[in-house]
């Protein structure tokens, strides 16, 4: 068993069983810690699969922003500390059934599918997300410039970056900004706030 | 710049109305009901349509140096060669005596009145030989074909004489209507006449202001009627007169025999109206012109000879014929004849045909035998209508329409009209004798004199049946408005047998009113100044020209004596029935005691009217035929009225004016004594108590119902057409409700049947599936509602169970 | 186990299960988001791994990377959202808005 055999095996383990715990905690506080060892494990299959600058987004926007942001909502909306708000068992056990027959389900299809040959690493294809470093090809593909282009058969060799869906992205981002300030602004409330119970 | 100065102002004493009765109408509507402001509108209209048309007329006669009235003091003074320095020959030569003819001859005498006449200046400056007119077009209505209709004016002294005696007329009768109608100011008007079905009489809103403003549009009709410059501008206005009429004959109209008078002078004018129509329709076919004078384009040439260059004459007077078809030729006569160039000929008994149908419409309009009917009827109008409108301007626009359209009319057609003149004026004359109401005597008066116009016109005296147009006009209005005047003073009392001694009470009424009978039986003193001149009132002036003139024709055809006899025995009729009106009415004792004691003397806005009018009917033809009046009428005449027509092989000789000239006084004195006669007799029945007049009355009867029924002219028109026509009507019903009804029932019936399978099909077919889609539609719907949960958990999981679902399906049915 | 393509699925489709139960399960609004975050994240690792292993190249990674930055501004509307909907109804269980109930 080779050290990233191992690493995977553990990263994955710690991924699926934090996630399995978010599925089963009662409160959002620990549903939250769940999630962000969840998400951190996540990242660092990310490096084992040798994107770097993936794994690196991944820890800084989502444990570092998403989820700071989602516990502050949970501290916005909570109405005292450990709130719980229970779920019948019926529908826990239904849930819980129709989620084992579904993975049941993915895993059959995901074996049962032949997937393309896996690529391995060479010198040939050292801009390809096989083998790491990928900041600088990342880069430039969202300036639209594709410098593993070509290398590839059938492959453009030009015109393929990402220049356009990088821009539409970012300008979503600022409205998605300018919105969530929107809804989320301090609004008077129609009846005084000693009337409400 | 004369034709243009004229042309304007008239144009302006003819729209003049038309703004006064736009303005009327509608400020009226919106206005008080009891504001006179419509009446002084219309009387400043119409006064100063009366004083254009009076300038209009001096400044035509400045502009030819009233050549009209000296010519003719040659004429009576015997000069008959001598003639203006300056070109007024032909003129003077024709209108005086034979004698230039012969200096002419016939082609330089008639060709300048085919080539020249009409337009403007070139007429006026160089003083041709024959009318002087000025004609062109205003306005330009449409263009069909090759037919123009446009608005055209005529002017020429006929047309400026009727414009200042209607225009005056109507200023007088506008003026006397605000005092007679007076009673129209109130917002609720009591109709005594009319009753509503329970009994009680009508209540309505004053309608003064609608009155004057019917008048306006009235006076803006006849304006444009005599101004008119084409026969189909004349129809319009002829038309537009007769709504008029109609309107002002039915201003009552809530009474039942109003609206029924309207009805019928609508109906009789439409009968005479359609030989109008077939007139036209011959002239437009073979002349292709509708206008009197010349079409002129902008440069001054002549495009197009008016109807009264196309008809020419020879030097006897007759119409030019094609020597060997016999047709009449259309333009000019001696145009040389070149191959390919073919004359424009017409059909003689189609010319006549032309000028019967034209006539036709006369007759109607000036209810002539035998369209006279409607106007006695028209006479449940207001007073002053009576006065204005059916005595001196529109039944006479029949008889100045005959005077306009004379070119165009042979012998033949002159001698129709002379006999429906003669006929229409003894008949008129004898129901007058016999009626008793004031209106209706006026009326059937009315009828007579216009016979008088036509017969002169019909034996070739177009002088003298203007003449009595104009002067029966003045006279005629003064009775009428006297009789208005009597009518308001007695409280709308009408039957003369009522009346009596009335002169006590209302003396300017009586003294004016008997002017107007003394001109109308044309009494006279003879050498009251000198013994060359006659003293007399108009009406004794213009009859006499008409009785003189029938003479004349008479001695030249003794086989039309009675175009001689029935004018002279109807002068002594005329005196009569007039007399008899008059000592009825205002001498006497009184015989109903409850009118005389409520009647009283009109207001001074009435009875000024009476005594200007009076003024004019007794001098307004001072000095005959050698009077200004008479010369500045026949100023324009038409050029071979003169010397008279010679007959062709069979045919009938007309009288020149030498030839009337030579039996004037023996006609005048005929006449005299006749209308003397009359008066007497009136005096001794009526104004005396020598007979009684209700035993001769009695021993008479049957003469007296006769007379009394109207010659059972409304029995034989009701027998004649009304019976057919009922008749008719009653079969055309019978076939509507047998066949037509019942083939429409029948097919109700078949689409009743189709219709209710239709039904069956709709409701239960149609309606069926519509309903099966709504239903299941509906019930899908609520089956799916559901699973509408609205929770957000449980919609995840039927994504993940869909998701699987499909997954299963897939490996179930793509295994491996 | 060898960290191979099928393992990265395997351990994509267990985050994405994990995501879609946490959605069905939980009534805090908040976990309902978590849960996204999660489906998110497994359908990421598949993204990743399928460039890792297969000739798709950088194209995976780009895509990730969008669906990172997606998620962040969805987890913003949604927190929005969320806060209004606390604001309004003061709870953040989900099974109170059934305002849509057929």
């Amino acid at each position: 068993m080779s050290g990233e055999a191992f690493l995977f095996t553990v990263f994955a383990a710690m991924t699926c069983f934090s996630a399995i715990a978010v599925v089963v905690s009662q409160t959002v506080v620990r549903m939250a810690f769940w999630l962000v060892i969840s998400l951190g494990s996540t990242a660092a299959l990310f490096f084992l699969a040798n994107a770097d600058f993936v794994g690196a987004a991944q820890l800084l926007i989502y444990v570092g922003g998403t989820l700071v942001l989602l516990v502050f909502g949970v501290m916005l909306t909570a109405s005292g500390p450990y709130m719980k708000i229970g779920t019948s068992t019926g529908e826990t056990v239904v849930a819980g059934l129709i989620g084992l027959l579904f993975l049941f389900v993915v895993f059959a299809s995901v074996s049962g599918v032949n997937w393309r040959q896996p690529v391995t690493a060479s010198a040939d294809n050292v801009a390809t997300g096989a083998v790491g470093n990928t900041l600088r090809p990342l880069g430039l593909s969202f300036l639209g410039a594709r410098p593993e282009s070509g290398v590839l058969p059938g492959e453009d060799a030009a015109g393929t970056g990402y220049l356009l869906p990088f821009e539409i992205v970012s300008v979503h981002l600022l409205v998605v900004l300018v919105g969530a300030s929107y809804l989320a602004r301090a609004k008077r409330r129609a009846v005084p706030v000693n009337q409400v119970v | 710049m004369v034709g243009e100065t004229l042309r304007n102002l008239l144009m302006i004493a003819w729209l003049l109305p038309l703004v006064g009765f736009a303005v009327e109408i509608f400020g009226g509507f919106w206005g008080s009901r009891k504001s006179r402001t419509a009446a002084w509108l219309a009387v400043g209209c119409i006064a100063s349509g009366f004083l254009c048309s009076a300038s209009a007329l001096v400044i035509w006669g400045n502009a030819n140096h009233w050549s009209v009235l000296n010519k003719q003091s040659h004429h009576s003074a015997g000069e008959h060669g001598e003639h203006d320095a300056h070109g007024e020959q032909g003129k003077g030569g024709h209108a005086a005596e034979p004698a230039p003819k012969a200096e002419h001859g016939s082609v330089s005498a008639q060709g300048p009145y085919v080539l020249t006449a009409a337009v403007e200046e070139h007429a006026a400056e160089s003083h041709p030989a024959g009318p002087t007119v000025y004609s062109g077009t205003l306005y330009y209505l449409a263009r069909i074909g090759s037919l123009d209709i446009s608005l055209d004016y005529y002017i020429d002294s006929l047309t400026l004489v009727m414009f200042t005696m209607v225009t005056f007329i109507a200023t007088c009768i506008h003026l006397f209507a605000m005092g007679y109608m007076s009673e129209e100011l109130t917002e609720e008007y009591v109709d005594h006449n009319a009753h509503l079905s329970n009994g009680h009489h009508v209540h309505r809103p004053g309608r003064f202001y609608r009155f004057f403003a019917f008048l306006s549009l009235f006076c803006f009709s006849m304006l444009g009627l005599v101004l008119a410059g084409n026969i189909f501008q004349v129809f319009i206005f002829w038309e537009l007169v007769g709504i008029c009429s109609f309107l002002l004959i039915g201003f009552y109209t809530e009474r039942k025999s109003a609206s029924n008078a309207a009805n019928k002078a609508f109906i009789m004018n439409r009968v005479g109206d359609f030989g109008f129509l077939i007139g036209l329709m011959v002239v437009w076919t073979f002349f292709g012109t509708f206008r009197f004078g010349e079409t002129v384009d902008e440069k001054g040439t002549v495009v197009q000879a008016g109807l009264f260059q196309l008809i020419q004459r020879d030097e006897t007077g007759n119409v030019v014929r094609d020597a060997e078809s016999g047709e009449v030729i259309i333009g000019a006569h001696d145009a040389a004849l070149t191959p390919g160039n073919s004359r424009k000929t017409i059909p003689y008994a189609l010319l006549v045909v032309a000028g019967l149908g034209v006539f036709a419409g006369c007759v109607g309009k000036s209810a002539q035998f035998p369209l006279q009917t409607w106007l006695p009827d028209a006479m449940e109008g207001p007073t002053p209508v009576s006065a204005l409108v059916h005595s001196a301007t529109m039944v006479a626009a029949g008889v100045y329409l005959v005077g306009r359209f004379y070119p165009m009319f042979v012998q033949e057609v002159l001698l129709t009209i002379a006999y429906v003149g003669c006929i229409t004026l003894f008949m008129a004359a004898t129901i007058a004798v016999v009626a008793t109401d004031i209106k209706k005597v006026l009326a059937y008066s009315t009828i007579s004199q216009l016979g008088y116009m036509m017969l002169g016109l019909g034996v070739f005296g177009w002088g003298a049946g203007l003449f009595h147009l104009v002067t029966h006009a003045f006279f005629k209005s003064l009775m009428f408005l006297c009789s208005g005047s009597v009518i308001y003073g007695c409280h709308h009392e009408q039957e003369m047998p009522k009346m009596g001694g009335l002169w006590r009470k209302m003396p300017i009424t009586a003294f004016t009113m008997l002017i107007g009978v003394i001109a109308i039986s044309g009494l006279a003193i003879p050498g009251l100044v000198s013994w060359s001149t006659i003293f007399a009132f108009s009406g004794f002036f213009s009859k006499d020209a008409v009785v003189a003139t029938s003479l004349a024709f008479v001695k030249a055809n003794p086989s039309h004596f009675l175009l001689f006899l029935m004018p002279l025995l109807t002068a002594g009729i005329t005196a009569f029935y007039m007399f008899r009106l008059w000592f009825y009415t205002f001498a006497g004792q009184p015989r109903d005691h409850h009118v005389y004691d409520h009647c009283h003397e009109s207001p001074l806005i009435m009875t000024i009217p009476l005594m200007v009018l009076s003024v004019l009917a007794a001098f307004c033809a001072i000095g005959g035929e050698q009077g200004k009046l008479y010369l500045m009428l026949t100023g324009d005449q038409p050029a071979h009225v003169a010397h008279g027509v010679a007959a062709a092989a069979g045919g009938i000789t007309l009288p020149g004016h030498d030839a009337i000239h030579a039996v004037h006084n023996q006609a005048g004195t005929l006449a005299l004594i006749a209308a003397v006669s009359g008066t007497l007799i009136a005096w001794v029945l009526y104004g005396t108590n020598m007979v009684n007049v209700a035993e001769m009355k009695r021993q008479l009867a049957g003469l007296h119902g006769f007379l009394a029924n109207k010659w059972h002219f409304d029995e034989l028109y009701d027998g004649l057409f009304m019976q057919p026509a009922h008749i008719v009507g009653k079969f055309c019903s019978w076939i509507d409700r047998t066949v037509f009804d019942g083939i429409i029932h029948g097919s109700a019936k078949v689409v009743l049947f189709v219709s209710k399978w239709d039904r069956l099909f709709d409701e239960n077919l149609v309606d069926g599936f519509v309903n099966l889609l709504g239903t299941s539609t509906f019930a899908v719907g609520r089956s799916l509602r559901v699973v509408q949960t609205g929770r957000l958990r449980q919609y995840v999981m039927f994504i993940v169970v869909g998701v699987v679902a499909l997954f299963a399906i897939l490996f179930t049915t793509f295994p491996g | 186990m060898a960290a191979d393509l099928n393992a990265y699925l395997l351990v994509g489709a267990v985050l994405f299960v994990c995501g879609v139960v946490c959605m069905a399960t939980k009534r805090n609004g908040i976990g309902v988001l978590m849960g996204v975050e999660l489906v998110l994240n497994g359908a990421n690792v598949n993204f990743v791994a399928f460039s890792r292993y297969t000739d798709l190249g950088l194209d995976g990674q780009v895509f990730s990377l969008f669906v990172i930055v997606l998620a962040a501004a969805e987890a913003a509307v949604a927190l929005a959202i969320a806060l209004n909907f606390y604001n309004n109804h003061l709870t953040i269980d989900v099974d109170r808005a059934n305002k849509l109930k057929g």
